[in-house]
């Protein structure tokens, strides 16, 4: 019975729009779902996705990236967060640019705090992503 | 009590994105977004407490 169901799920096309769709959700946190003209899922998962990478940043948290500078298995430590970073899309992008976010402020209380917070945004930017892409999609009403 | 208020904030902003994704009616995702809130707080709290009689010296 689930192998029907993959199977049927398989045979239908995904459209080039959904794909668009996903990019822009994922460039722009909200903003693939006011593409599809769902304003209070954007609004919600948008806003929760903004306040809480605005949060990481004013709790003093650090963005990762990937310097070259790591020896070994060290560069995972720094690739790993980055992926989930790099989940916020633009904001991650422009903080990079801007040299915003970078620099570890390991002596304030909140620093984890701040760090949790941008991960996790970026990471719940990747879900608000999937399920833009599956409302494009026709997958998910 | 500036750790509880920033863990409480992040259990929120999560718990609004799992529920608003997941499937179901809207009664139903506001009720495990609902339920992700209180899950978050209390594996929190107990954790904390469990840790607190743990020694690291």
């Amino acid at each position: 019975m689930v192998a029907n169901r993959i199977e049927k799920t398989r045979d239908i096309e995904t459209p080039r729009r959904a794909w668009l769709v996903g990019l822009v959700a994922w460039a722009v946190p909200g903003a693939g779902h006011l593409l599809e003209r769902r304003w209070l899922r954007a609004a919600l998962l948008g806003g929760a996705v903004w306040i809480m990478f605005l949060m990481g940043l004013w709790l003093g948290g650090h963005l990762f990236t990937v310097t070259g500078k790591e020896e070994g298995f060290g560069v995972l430590l720094q690739l790993l967060p980055m992926v989930g970073n790099i989940g916020t899309g633009l904001l991650y992008i422009i903080c990079w640019m801007a040299n915003i976010g970078f620099a570890e402020k390991a002596q304030l209380v909140t620093y984890e705090y701040g760090n949790t917070f941008l991960l996790v945004a970026g990471l719940l930017n990747y879900l608000a992503m999937l399920d833009a892409f599956d409302i494009a999609a026709g997958r998910k009403p | 009590m500036k750790h509880v208020f920033w863990m409480a904030v992040f259990a929120a902003l999560t718990a609004i994105v799992f529920g608003v994704s997941a499937k179901g009616t809207d009664r139903q995702r506001l009720k495990y977004g609902l339920k992700v809130v209180g899950e978050f707080l209390a594996i929190a709290f107990l954790l904390g407490w469990i840790l607190y009689f743990i020694p690291f010296r």
